[in-house]
């Protein structure tokens, strides 16, 4: 009789410790419960692959991709536009890359570069159709989805480019080689994370981006650029593309031009599962890496645990469903 | 006001026209060092204009002279008038609501670091000054709070601080108390008493006859574009300063205030 009352007690205290979290922090709060449920669900439907390192390191192989590209897109989502056209972003600075590469034999540097130039670019032409040409951002992202894919299609031709030489140099040591059982790029991505996320919420450009989305207004009232700051948040997004296609194209040691599929929902899923809201003003980038590891996880754990591949849908469906109500349940009206 | 100190600002001959109408003709004003001024008039009397004029958003029609502590200024803008020290509170309020309160008091102005990252501690403890010196007395919210789970005043409040930073001198307050419930006005009002008492001139706009009357050291009535009354309350009544509105309003067309 006693043991019941106790533990609707402890529950209720519980839930008054959600309530004590500050505000700020719920989004991220919130994600980390979701994903710590999702791991215990997990390891009990599978215990012999969850609690077993190998997982991990497969996971760590293709989270840092969807983290980098990730961040860029909680800064575009707090601005209160969208980006759909990162994945052919990948897929062009990708062939950037692997171009360069072979017309520089080998020249990482100058390649990288190059990759880095053409995001850039991309972005900085999503900046200007949205902020000077006044395009909605959901609808020219889309198109610029179609287009940069055609362009890549059509410069690449077919062809699959294999850097097999590249496999025993220092430079692929260092950006995706392992420290133990962590690939390199975790740390790559680690470090990255923790760069943009003090500028997302410590620095002016992280205030300028937030007050973009929440009331543009008011920031031109007090003589914030608001179209520079979305411009510069596209072109972050490039070149965090430019970052996830140089990754890419070293960890298979191949480059083809359909390297960006498959990123475009994971990585929206990422950001909102991640607790940054629709509709702008507000973001959080230690939600993000939550986010991506939700992601992931499923992607990874779906199949691993043994179900059909088809199951991976299915489990982000719900995932994304359940993280929101998660979220407004924390956070008000946070998700809306 | 006595005219042996200076006044901040002097309009003379100031008209704007917007095609072939008037909004202002031919105003002549000064405003001076620690008044608070009522601007009341009908919609479309020319407040609004008036004051875009004086923040530099608008510029007059060609012949007008805008004098700044006795110095005749040219190509007078925004930037100008901020850097002489006349702030501008909007109608809106301008504030990014999701962020807080002392981000948007610094909005465009952050202090930061040579890499531009935002001192936060020195933000707050301005912030917590400023709130302080106009009497801002929540005990609920700090600089930290953001600025959605404010009252209509408190944003007010908000906006005020921010005006008040660096050294302004001049705040005008356009329809400040619009919309407001009356606690939230009376909010309000004294924030604008606490600006009196800290030496800045006001220039307070509104349509409430009540509000226009308890803050004001002197009234300017304007009438379709023109000065129809620049006087110090002295000993006026409510009842004159209504009346007297009234008067012109029936002149008019027919609405008060």
């Amino acid at each position: 009789m006693g043991s019941p009352r106790k533990a609707g007690v402890q529950l209720r205290k519980n839930l008054s410790l959600i309530n004590s979290v500050p505000e700020k922090l719920r989004p991220l709060f919130g994600a980390g419960i979701f994903f710590f449920l999702m791991m215990v669900a997990f390891i009990i439907a599978s215990p012999r692959v969850f609690l077993h390192l190998g997982i991990y390191s497969a996971i760590f192989l293709s989270l840092p991709l969807f983290t980098i590209v990730g961040l860029s897109l909680v800064f575009i989502t707090a601005a209160g536009e969208i980006d759909l056209s990162f994945p052919s972003t990948i897929s062009l600075t990708g062939l950037a890359f692997a171009w360069t590469l072979e017309q520089t034999h080998r020249n990482f540097f100058i390649s990288a570069v190059s990759a880095i130039i053409v995001g850039a670019l991309c972005g900085a032409l999503n900046g200007f159709l949205v902020t000077r040409l006044g395009l909605s951002s959901l609808i020219t992202t889309l198109g610029m989805n179609f287009a940069l894919i055609g362009l890549t299609q059509i410069l690449n031709n077919g062809a699959v480019r294999t850097f097999l030489e590249l496999n025993d140099t220092a430079v692929r040591s260092i950006f995706v080689g392992a420290v133990g059982p962590i690939p390199a790029q975790m740390f790559w991505s680690s470090g990255l994370a923790i760069i943009l996320g003090v500028i997302f919420h410590r620095h002016k450009f992280g205030l300028h981006t937030r007050v973009a989305g929440d009331n543009p207004e008011a920031g031109r009232a007090m003589g914030v650029n608001i179209e520079m700051t979305k411009t510069l948040c596209f072109i972050l997004i490039g070149v965090c593309s430019a970052f996830t296609a140089i990754i890419g194209v070293l960890l298979n040691s191949t480059y083809f031009s359909t390297m960006g599929d498959g990123y475009l929902l994971p990585t929206l899923a990422a950001v909102f599962v991640g607790g940054t809201p629709v509709s702008g003003g507000k973001g959080t980038i230690g939600g993000l890496v939550i986010g991506a590891a939700t992601v992931v996880f499923i992607q990874t754990g779906v199949v691993a645990a043994g179900l059909d591949g088809y199951w991976t849908s299915f489990g982000f469906g719900l995932v994304i469903v359940f993280s929101l109500l998660g979220h407004r349940r924390f956070s008000g009206r946070l998700t809306r | 006001m006595t005219s042996e100190v200076a006044p901040i600002v002097q309009l003379q001959n100031v008209s704007k026209s917007f095609g072939r109408v008037f909004a202002l003709e031919d105003i002549n004003l000064d405003f001076y060092p620690g008044e608070i001024v009522s601007l009341v008039g009908d919609n479309g009397a020319g407040k609004t204009t008036l004051t875009k004029i004086i923040s530099g958003t608008e510029s007059p029609d060609p012949g007008a002279k805008i004098m700044i502590d006795n110095n005749i200024v040219k190509n007078w803008t925004a930037a100008k008038a901020r850097s002489r020290g006349i702030e501008t509170v909007h109608q809106n309020r301008a504030l990014s609501e999701s962020q807080t309160i002392y981000d948007n008091v610094f909005l465009g102005r952050e202090l930061t670091n040579s890499l531009g990252f935002i001192k936060r501690k020195e933000e707050v403890a301005e912030t917590e000054k400023l709130m302080r010196k106009i009497g801002y007395t929540s005990k609920v919210w700090t600089p930290n709070s953001t600025v959605n789970k404010l009252s209509g005043g408190e944003r007010q409040g908000v906006a005020i601080s921010r005006a008040i930073l660096f050294q302004s001198r001049l705040v005008i307050l356009d329809e400040p108390t619009t919309a407001m419930a009356l606690s939230e006005a009376a909010e309000v009002m004294a924030f604008i008493q606490n600006l009196k008492a800290d030496g800045k001139s006001v220039i307070f706009i509104s349509h409430n006859p009540w509000d226009a009357f308890s803050a004001a050291d002197r009234f300017v009535i304007l009438d379709r574009g023109k000065v129809v009354c620049d006087e110090p309350k002295g000993d006026m009544t409510v009842q004159d300063f209504i009346a007297r509105l009234h008067g012109f309003a029936k002149e008019g067309r027919g609405s008060v205030a």
